[in-house]
């Protein structure tokens, strides 16, 4: 039941790289991919001992097969649940198709997760088996096993520091393969009727959503809908079977899944696996993709790293860099604008491209890139048109799990950076009368898993309802505001999305997080966390003792450094839009202290219950907080803490 | 960023790959051009003078090239090693002159050729007796064992035995056309440089291409540490003796190579001197680098030839200046050995590495 304006639509283009059927499933479409190449191509690379050793589509069948038919062994029977957990690497991959081949479903879990998550995400599915890496994944899975009755088996596929365990419930990923040799000798053919079984409208994928607010709900995913989200996305931007593809985005994370399956079985493109998550950044740029798809954080980081690279390099080369962006700025705002730029613009640019713009892009890794996507939050425009004024063809999306990934993307040459874009075929897109964005098409989800309470509040006669705000503009893009439960009411009565003020306020490399408040006050206010590298390495350029994050985020002169940072985001503003106070807040948002969730969103209930008194603090004529409370490390201890907090009230 | 000269997307799928030399098609576009600089540009463009002056740059480097193996790569410290180039060269002199060679090699040229290749098996022997001490000793009682390499050598053997044979005291003259390869006499200016060319370039891929083998590992390991080394399973004495057979055997082509380069053999040609100058040469080239030996030995002979066209116009108002010019030259190479221990402790390849850094690094510094 659409509301408002006619609903928005584009009608399926035909140029997906094969018609899909409802009885095309993900094990249908790998069997034909790996008849397709065999031997001749390479369908997966590994970075292991300084090599990038290459799996051919053979490799991974077997691989495949053998996992799978290991798995029905042990008694995998269709629709049951096959938990995983991990760093993305090869044999995850493999794992999690041979689950889908035997008619299972797959839930990931991020690899970083805390014991109460992984307890909480396995009982919930109900698996029954459960893919470990390493020891210290085993360890977590050992530790909830108890508390999940239905968990039969674990296994795992890195042996080191596995030497010891001898537990029945345990078995390497070797043995494994080993008893699906032995079944497939038996049986040659079990394989690919266990394939043939699957339906396009069985689920493959279960994922659990992050939730800015309460548990996480389990999303169920069917081949169909990941596999028409994937053929729409590739009418939109065709891929090539010769392109590279770096995964190291959390499996859990729909948007990695949708890039390596949705994607990459349909157009047969090489994935790529980087050696640690410490060399991710070096590995990409070894690789160079053509195509990449993040979260803000990783297009944030990336600018980072260029701006303090920038202050550290000497003056002749720093000139260089400001000639080149400042022309690379404004040839991306002619694009923005649609206009042609005068032709001696163009030449400047091409020499700014040879003494600049293509060395930067290399170092960044995006030399090969022929385009990418941002999605899962708000990326700051300042960052947006950095990219642009690079050269590089970045373009949000908008989406969610509960539509397998991407609904909405810009087109190539119609890209603004206020704007997410235009539905890709087959999907419709819709506000509702409060202003909520609808969105329908073929990949929306099939419900949560066990709640169906929250599956119809979400999805109304096809159409998904999907909690952001936002409306669709005088060019057909759709704008999106904010999460709908996160838009604030400013001291003039207007709403307001504080995600736009974090963004901006994120641009500063000093700045690596940010927490906008102020709803129904007199005044703005925001919440810093500095970035204790790059602040960290000013402090010591201007010899400021420090020895810890807490100690140096108090620093006088760090809070003179972050008041131009904030002064600079407020000079383009209108005046209740300005930040009034800010506060530098003693250590950084994390997920473990369920601050933000795993893919690094704020859970603003959260921090607004947990900060409060620092709120209240702000909100009245004191210049410094009281705060205590308790924050968990990784590793899961627990620590009180009392601190004082100074306030900062900027320039009018 | 230890790959930033590599260009982005550019990725190995095997260790062969991994190792290769010109890995990008611009470095090969490079190599390739500075092979034809080598091969056709400077002798066809330099005036024989400056061709010859190269000769002499390219056979300081080829000895270099073996002292870099020695000291930069498996750190055993040579002071003797113009004594195995001396070696090298009495051989191939001795071969060519007083061998009874069947006519057809005569006539076909290759008497000449198989004597360089005799040179260097004969020169890499002598070299692997002189480094059994290696077995025992270390350090500056070794550094001693390799002097008396020297005296041994050229002023016992050569000077007061082989330089008699044939009745004649000092020098062995060496008819112009004693050095033949094939058709063509190694007379002139251009022939004994391409000549050269082709060695030098024979043994920079013998030697990169040793250095990238199990061999050429573990002579880094020993020069990392030696008891290190042993322990993790490596032969310390059999590839030390290795190395002084590679670098020996390098050192008698070159001095093979010498003979078509001179009209006259003499023990004066390979005095202590050019033992120490060699080790000078890799001192500014830089330690631990192929094309370091070689820009060394380039450094070297170039600023000799400068000084001495700065000194031929002073001879007009002080005549003295060339009767002591060749002591001056001795201590200006001392003076600019001390000034790269300090201020250019790497050497030149440090530099020309930092150059490079300075482009691939761009718009940044790391």
């Amino acid at each position: 039941m659409p509301h408002g304006s006619e609903p928005r639509t584009e009608t399926a283009a035909q140029t997906g790289t094969e018609a899909i059927s409802k009885e095309l499933t993900i094990p249908k479409l790998f069997l034909q991919r790996c008849r397709e190449y065999g031997k001749n191509k390479v369908a997966m690379r590994e970075k292991e001992f300084g090599i990038w050793r290459p799996f051919t589509w053979e490799d991974y069948y077997e691989n495949v097969k053998q996992i799978c038919l290991g798995l029905v062994r042990m008694g995998l029977q269709r629709e049951d649940r096959v938990a995983l957990m991990g760093a993305n690497r090869p044999e995850g991959l493999w794992a999690e198709i041979g689950s889908m081949c035997a008619g299972g479903v797959c839930a990931w879990l991020f690899q970083e997760s805390l014991h109460d998550e992984v307890q909480y995400i396995v009982d919930h599915s109900d698996a029954k088996f459960f893919f470990a890496e390493t020891q210290e994944e085993v360890d977590k899975a050992l530790e909830i096993k108890d508390g999940c009755p239905k968990l039969e088996m674990i296994f795992w596929d890195d042996p080191k520091g596995m030497r010891d365990y001898t537990r029945e419930d345990l078995m390497s990923i070797r043995r494994l393969q080993e008893l699906g040799r032995e079944l497939d000798n038996e049986d040659p053919d079990r394989f690919e009727r266990l394939i043939n079984q699957g339906h396009g409208d069985h689920v493959c994928l279960q994922f659990y959503t992050s939730g800015t607010t309460g548990r996480p709900k389990g999303v169920l995913l069917s081949h169909w809908n990941m596999l028409t989200m994937g053929r729409n996305l590739m009418a939109v931007d065709p891929c090539y079977e010769t392109d590279d593809f770096v995964s190291y985005l959390p499996f859990a994370w729909i948007g990695e899944q949708m890039m390596s399956i949705s994607c990459g079985l349909q157009v047969g493109y090489a994935i790529n696996f980087p050696e640690e998550q410490d060399t991710v950044m070096e590995n990409i740029r070894e690789i160079g993709p053509h195509v990449m798809f993040a979260p803000p954080r990783l297009y944030e980081g990336m600018t980072r790293r260029v701006q303090v690279k920038y202050m550290d390099a000497p003056w002749i080369k720093r000139k260089f860099y400001e000639f080149g962006t400042s022309i690379g700025y404004r040839m991306a705002e002619h694009k923005f604008q649609k206009t042609t730029p005068p032709w001696y613009l163009k030449l400047i640019n091409g020499l700014a491209y040879i003494t600049l713009q293509k060395k930067l892009k290399d170092h960044l890794g995006m030399s090969r890139l022929r385009r990418c996507y941002t999605g899962g939050a708000a990326l700051g425009p300042d960052h947006f048109r950095f990219f642009h004024a690079l050269g590089v063809n970045l373009k949000q999306i908008f989406g969610q799990t509960e539509i397998a990934g991407i609904s909405i993307v810009h087109r190539d040459g119609d890209i603004k950076f206020d704007t997410v874009g235009k539905p890709i075929p087959e999907t419709e897109v819709d506000i509702a009368e409060d202003g909520e964005i609808l969105n329908r098409s073929p990949s929306v989800f099939l419900g949560y898993y066990k709640n169906e309470e929250e599956t119809e509040k979400t999805k109304k006669d096809g159409w998904l309802y999907t909690g952001d705000r936002g409306f669709i503009d005088e060019d057909g893009h759709l704008v999106v505001f904010d999460r709908s439960k996160d838009v604030i009411t400013l001291s003039d009565g207007r709403p307001f999305a504080p995600q736009y003020l974090e963004t901006r306020l994120k641009f500063s490399p000093f700045i690596q997080d940010a927490w906008v408040i102020g709803d129904q006050r007199d005044y703005l206010a925001a919440v810093i966390c500095i970035d204790y590298s790059v602040t960290g390495k000013w402090a010591d350029e201007k010899k400021i003792n420090y020895t810890s994050y807490r100690e140096l985020s108090q620093k006088t002169q760090v809070y003179d450094l972050i008041q131009k940072q904030v002064e600079r985001v407020n000079k383009d503003l209108p005046e209740p839009a300005r930040i009034r106070k800010f506060a530098n807040l003693f250590k950084v948002f994390d997920a473990d202290d369920e601050e933000l969730t795993r893919t690094n969103k704020l859970k603003r209930p959260v921090v607004a219950k947990r900060y409060k008194d620092l709120v209240d603090a702000i909100y009245s004529d004191t210049d410094t907080a009281h705060l205590d409370l308790t924050i968990a490390y990784e590793d899961g201890r627990e620590q009180h803490i009392k601190t004082d907090l100074l306030i900062r009230s900027t320039e009018a | 960023m230890s790959r930033v000269w590599l260009p982005c997307g550019h990725y190995h799928q095997s260790y062969a790959k991994d190792q290769g030399w010109w890995q990008t098609p611009v470095i090969k576009l490079k190599m390739l051009l500075l092979l034809g600089i080598v091969l056709l540009g400077v002798p066809l463009l330099l005036p024989g003078y400056w061709v010859g002056v190269c000769t002499i740059i390219g056979y300081t480097a080829m000895g270099a090239l073996g002292v870099q193996l020695l000291i930069g790569y498996t750190e055993l410290i040579t002071l003797g090693h113009g004594a195995f180039i001396a070696v090298g060269a009495y051989t191939s002199t001795m071969l060519v002159l007083h061998f009874p060679w069947p006519e057809v090699l005569v006539d076909l040229g290759l008497a000449y050729p198989l004597s360089i290749v005799v040179a260097g098996l004969f020169a890499g022997i002598w070299s692997v007796i002189f480094g059994l001490p290696t077995i025992r000793v270390k350090g500056f009682y070794f550094i001693l064992t390799t002097i008396a390499a020297q005296f041994i050598t050229v002023d016992l053997i050569l000077t007061q035995y082989v330089s008699k044979i044939g009745g004649r005291a000092q020098s062995i003259k060496i008819p112009s056309d004693a050095a033949k390869i094939g058709p063509w006499t190694m007379s002139g200016d251009v022939k004994p440089y391409l000549l050269m060319a082709v060695l030098l370039i024979l043994m920079v891929m013998v030697t990169a291409n040793l250095l990238r083998t199990k061999r050429g590992r573990a002579w880094m390991a020993i020069r990392d540490n030696d008891v290190a080394a042993s322990t993790m399973g490596i032969n310390v004495f059999y590839h030390k003796l290795l190395a002084f057979f590679v670098a020996g055997a390098m050192a008698g082509v070159a001095g093979a190579f010498w003979v078509s380069n001179t009209s006259a053999m003499s023990p004066e040609h390979f005095p202590w001197f050019l033992s120490l100058k060699l080790v000078g040469v890799i001192l500014i080239g830089g330690i631990g680098s192929i094309h370091g030996a070689i820009l060394g030995a380039a450094f070297w002979v170039l600023v000799g030839e400068f000084l001495q066209m700065g000194v031929l116009p002073l001879a007009d108002y002080w005549p003295n200046v060339l009767m002591s010019f060749t002591f001056l030259k001795t201590a200006f190479f001392g003076l600019i050995i001390c000034a790269f221990l300090n201020f250019e402790p790497h050497g030149l390849a440090y530099r020309w590495w930092q150059i490079k850094n300075y482009f691939n690094l761009w718009p940044f510094s790391y």
